[in-house]
């Protein structure tokens, strides 16, 4: 794994290569962008209980907002970072708006999330998929939305992608962290829980 | 690898390890199954950067009688002609087939003017030129969603116009 990551780079270092790409002039380098980092901003909006149409337009907002400040970020590296903040920005500025325009009863039930009422309507493939997914139903919130978001990355993006979540120091990486040991400590006492 | 009675602020310290990278690579599949991104998320969004970047004319499919089943549809491969709509141009495009599961594009546009047709399939793109008769042709294609952008030779002659993504 230590030497893929250093062959291919992490999803961070491949995203940053990319956007310079496309920063130097090739257009095209933005779909490919868009392709890659789709996935993990997905998973970062629908992480803070927006649904699932409202999650298309905040994306959508975010890339043509990237597009327009191409030039201004000053360090193209950090271009993941760059996106998970400013996705996470906008889908906070839907929300509120969502939570004017919604009676309180109807926002009450948007509150459901997908960690809680989805696991119901999707058949899991096995006992290991059930026991985990019970254990990351237990976490805190903010525990679920960082291992939600950094499973989609590679290992030495974690630091840097807690902070972008606004989550301190030290959540995650180098060291294993809170949120992943409350999680691999609950599994660890659960009889049914085997690493294959 | 389970380490039972561990309390989690040892666990907390301790470097992240081969069975972490499991349990959340389990975890990214799970949340694909539970909440996956929708299939054609990427292409939309790739789609309004580009319009968006070219300050582009959007043209419409219109659909002609032989054509219906040929749009978005899962049937496809018999498509046989296209015809693109807009303000400033009308770009007609006739398939057929070239070789094993490969596919040739003919196209004309009008009025009839020099200009770089570009043909988006993902992150996939072929430019290729049309004469002053607004002839144009890709060779060889693969089956699947295409757009294409036409660019006119002259910039004032019309805005860059940009297709609906059509399924060849």
């Amino acid at each position: 794994m230590i030497n893929a990551e250093a062959e291919q780079g992490t999803l961070a270092s491949r995203a940053g290569e990319v956007f310079s790409r496309y920063r130097d002039g090739q257009s095209e380098a933005m779909a490919e962008l868009v392709a890659m980092l789709t996935p993990i901003l997905w998973h970062t909006v629908r992480a803070q209980r927006l649904d699932k149409e409202s999650t298309e337009d905040v994306l959508q907002t975010t890339w043509l907002a990237l597009v327009r400040s191409a030039e201004s970020i000053s360090d193209p590296r950090a271009v993941l970072q760059w996106l998970i903040v400013a996705a996470r920005r906008e889908a906070w500025r839907v929300m509120r708006g969502q939570a004017r325009q919604v009676p309180y009863e109807i926002a009450d039930d948007a509150v459901s999330t997908p960690e809680s009422d989805q696991p119901d309507n999707v058949v899991l493939r096995g006992v290991s998929d059930s026991v985990l997914w019970s254990h990351v139903a237990e976490l805190p919130e903010r525990c679920r939305t960082l291992l939600r978001v950094i499973a989609f990355a590679d290992r030495p993006d974690y630091p840097e992608l807690a902070r972008s979540l606004g989550m301190p120091i030290g959540s995650i990486g180098p060291t294993r962290g809170r949120c992943l040991a409350k999680l691999r400590a609950s599994l660890s006492a659960d009889a049914r829980w085997e690493l294959r | 690898m389970n380490t039972p009675g561990i309390p989690a602020e040892h666990l907390a310290d301790a470097p992240l390890d081969a069975a972490d990278a499991l349990v959340l690579s389990m975890l990214a599949d799970l949340y694909d199954l539970v909440d996956p991104v929708p299939s054609d998320l990427v292409d939309r969004l790739q789609f309004s950067i580009t319009l968006d970047a070219l300050n582009a004319e959007l043209a419409e499919l219109q659909l002609l009688p032989e054509a219906e089943l040929a749009y978005r549809g899962d049937q496809v491969s018999t498509v046989t002609t296209l015809t693109f709509a807009s303000e400033s141009l009308t770009t007609m495009i006739a398939i057929s087939p070239d070789g094993p599961d490969r596919i040739r594009i003919d196209g004309w546009i009008a009025p009839a003017a020099e200009a770089v047709v570009e043909m988006h399939q993902g992150a996939l793109r072929r430019q290729v030129s049309a004469d002053a008769d607004g002839r144009f042709a890709f060779e060889d294609v693969a089956h699947g969603l295409a757009r294409f952008v036409v660019t006119a030779r002259e910039p004032a002659q019309h805005p860059p116009v940009m297709t609906p993504a059509v399924e060849i």
